[in-house]
């Protein structure tokens, strides 16, 4: 008998894991970007972007990628005003079927912007993007990740962030929030308006709260995407809960074989390994973290960058130059030297990684 | 004798008013065990003279179980408020030297474990001491754990006399043969033949396994050379179910699809303690404990493209409880849970839905029946972030001059 409650004891705590931890997540990843109100459905390409509010006459969408296209399909005529948040300061709405350029009736703050359409029966698509983003050329960009309880501080990074010329968007690795809740991500949406790029991100675990499906979707989007600006590929994966579920495995193998032969950035929370291996900040299994690593490689990925440690570390995975920047200043990792900090890329689709910084916040000298 | 003289001692030293409610009485004892726990413990260090004598009346002698009343009574403390103060269940059976040391390895535990989280705390989980605090709150959590653990079995097991009178022979040699399923959501392996030869030879162990999966994804080998610095030989019986061994292995695992290789060495310290040495009603249940190191190399074969392999740490932490079966079970038959850090094994770290996931290692069970003196079976489970669940059958054989029980 005894025996039996032994087993009865640990078959419970087995009951206890699962298997596919971020299985929910990743499955409303597919219904991230679509929506539909009475008359008016919204369906954005690649889920790009989420779907903040939509009625019949006005939608609003907070941007994941520098571009993204849209398709509005109405079962009758409808003036529109179609709002973007998180987009490029020089960001162009272009209908695609007159291919027409649509100037902003609104663009007051340099990420947010507004236009007037009149929408006929039945699909309009429409295309937003810089100008230069279907334009292969170098350019720059920074990654600020683990803000979370140091929300109260950010605006002395994005000053920072804000005074480094030529920046095209910052690129986050997970934990913006320390609880995940919804007002704490609208308190981060907030504070990023003081931007002058917009900010593209994946969750980390603290964006897990007690529902399957995280409150971060519905502010910030999807958790595993890709996008690719001046023929440089961005993938974002969601490592929040130490593993990359089955279902993102296999979209992860398509963008993979998108970005064969191109440069390759690969984006996420936890990474697979962490560089002080006793320590275990990484995947919950050496196996998997050795497969990713071993398809990124294969894949010939240029970059890969993590946050989830509160400090910085440089080094390489399976020959992939590594960055994890946690340094947005949840709880620092102490004896480290850094302190907050965000860090500086410039990026070229012929030349691959040209460079890469560290900004300190709150010592302003920096380390190349 | 020494079942019965205690028992009358404590029945002697309870002295409760006839009439005071069991609740008050409970409340008392609580408050009492909580007062003067820790002060008790510090002031019964074991005699192992006097322990020795206590066991050799023990085993000559039928102990007499308390009366049933008491007996649901401490099983009841050893929850209320024994979950919170550990060893009430003992202390309520008037075993209080034992409720002494469970209480103390509580404390002990509890600090480690206060200990561990707030150096990572402190340290911002820095590179240098995060090793040090996450194995000081394994340590830790297992006290607790094992403490809570033993004085509940203490308390509502009745047949420690049974475990006294067998055999703790150590085998000379054992080997096992078994079938394993794993499964993981992000590997095609699943089916696993599993095979183990333990050879033992004075101080020496030497321990040769190998995991094949069926549809030749995966295999692993694991080679393991031990040193017992304590407990008994394989000529040699013992009293108590216990030893301590420092543990140095090697692996080389191919994960053939996935086209990498990871090889790598290992070294730890590995003990086990016998619950008896704090009184003989935990006589058959026991504690593992160990921590170590590993380094492993990943080396890719990928094709055409030259990848430079990953060196990789990890820190062990092996904590189990378990309990010797007894009855129809041979000598050798024992159940065990366990909790181990590692992450590089089949069954990785442990996956939840929250913030947490992928922190702990793996947990699971260990069930191992002998129905005679060379044969047996082995039934095992874990689960992390995969589960590994399969049985094996077992044969060993043990030197005729370690089969006399002890005295």
């Amino acid at each position: 008998m005894r025996a039996r409650a032994w087993f009865g004891l640990t078959l419970g705590l087995l009951a206890a894991a699962c298997l596919r931890a971020a299985e929910d997540r990743t499955r409303h990843d597919l219904d991230v970007g679509h929506a539909h109100s009475a008359a008016l459905s919204v369906d954005v390409g690649g889920g790009l972007a989420a779907v903040r509010a939509l009625t019949d006459q006005r939608v609003r969408l907070w941007l994941s990628a520098p571009s993204i296209e849209v398709t509005l399909t109405t079962q009758r005529a409808l003036d529109l005003t179609f709002a973007v948040e998180n987009a490029m300061p020089a960001l162009v709405l272009t209908r695609l079927d007159t291919a027409v350029s649509v100037p902003p009736v609104s663009g007051e703050d340099a990420t947010k912007k507004e236009w007037a359409l009149a929408l006929p029966v039945g699909s309009t698509r429409v295309r937003l993007a810089a100008p230069e983003a279907a334009t292969n050329g170098p350019f720059r960009f920074a990654l600020l990740s683990d803000v979370q309880e140091a929300i109260d501080r950010v605006q002395d990074i994005f000053t920072l962030v804000n005074a480094e010329p030529g920046l095209s968007f910052l690129l986050g690795a997970g934990d913006l929030t320390d609880e995940g809740e919804h007002d704490e991500l609208e308190r981060f949406q907030t504070e990023l308006a003081s931007l002058h790029v917009p900010y593209y991100t994946t969750l980390g675990n603290h964006e897990l709260g007690s529902e399957a499906v995280p409150a971060y979707q519905d502010w910030f989007g999807r958790c595993n995407f890709q996008f690719v600006h001046r023929g440089v590929y961005f993938t974002f994966l969601d490592t929040a809960s130490a593993t990359i579920d089955e279902a993102a495995y296999a979209w992860l193998d398509t963008w993979l074989a998108r970005g064969q032969g191109s440069v390759h950035v690969a984006l996420m929370h936890i990474p697979p390994f962490d560089p002080v291996g006793t320590r275990n900040a990484a995947f919950a299994s050496r196996g998997e973290a050795a497969t990713l690593v071993g398809k990124l490689a294969r894949a010939g990925v240029d970059l890969a960058l993590y946050g989830h440690i509160h400090s910085y570390y440089s080094f390489e995975n399976g020959g992939i130059p590594s960055f994890i920047s946690g340094g947005g200043g949840a709880h620092p990792e102490r004896a480290d030297d850094i302190g907050r900090h965000f860090m500086v890329f410039e990026i070229d689709p012929d030349r691959g990684v040209v460079s890469s910084r560290v900004v300190r916040v709150d010592r302003r000298d920096e380390d190349d | 004798m020494a079942f019965r003289q205690r028992t009358s001692t404590r029945t002697a030293r309870t002295g409760r008013p006839e009439g005071a409610p069991q609740s008050r009485v409970l409340a008392c004892r609580a408050l009492r065990s909580l007062a003067v726990g820790l002060a008790l413990a510090l002031a019964a260090q074991p005699s192992h003279a006097a322990e020795a004598g206590e066991s050799k009346a023990s085993a000559a002698s039928e102990p007499v179980p308390p009366p049933e009343p008491d007996r649901r009574l401490a099983l009841g403390a050893a929850f209320v408020p024994g979950v919170a103060v550990h060893g009430s269940g003992h202390y309520v059976l008037g075993q209080r030297r034992t409720a002494s040391w469970l209480f103390l390895t509580e404390a002990v535990g509890a600090g480690l474990v206060v200990g561990g989280v707030t150096t990572l705390f402190a340290s911002g989980n820095s590179r240098n001491l995060a090793a040090f605090g996450e194995g000081a709150i394994v340590l830790g959590a297992a006290l607790v754990v094992g403490s809570f653990g033993a004085d509940v079995y203490g308390v509502a097991a009745t047949d420690q006399p049974a475990v006294q009178a067998r055999s703790r022979a150590t085998p000379w040699y054992e080997s096992e043969l078994g079938y394993r399923y794993v499964a993981d959501p992000h590997f095609a392996y699943a089916h696993f033949l599993v095979e183990r030869v333990t050879l033992r030879g004075g101080h020496l162990r030497f321990e040769p396994s190998a995991w094949f999966d069926a549809g030749q994804h995966n295999v692993r080998y694991r080679l393991e050379g031990a040193y017992r610095f304590i407990g008994p030989l394989p000529h040699e019986t013992a009293k108590y179910e216990e030893h301590l061994e420092l543990v140095l292995g090697a692996m080389h695992q191919r994960y053939l699809p996935e086209q990498f290789r990871r090889s790598g060495g290992e070294v730890a310290l590995a003990a086990r303690f016998d619950f008896g040495r704090f009184g003989d009603t935990l006589r058959g249940s026991f504690m593992e404990l160990g921590a170590g190191y590993a380094v492993a190399q990943i080396r890719y074969d990928l094709d055409g493209i030259r990848v430079p392999s990953l060196r990789d740490d990890v820190l062990l932490a092996t904590v189990g409880l378990g309990v010797t079966l007894r009855g129809e079970a041979r000598p050798g038959s024992e159940v065990r849970v366990y909790y181990d850090h590692r992450h590089d094994d089949y069954a990785g770290g442990f996956l939840l839905p929250g913030r947490i996931s992928g922190v702990f290692g793996k947990f699971g069970a260990d069930f191992r029946w002998f129905f005679g003196g060379h044969a047996g079976v082995r039934v095992q489970v874990e689960g992390s972030s995969a589960v590994v669940a399969g049985a094996s059958l077992l044969f060993r054989d043990t030197l005729p001059s370690a089969m006399v029980s002890p005295p």
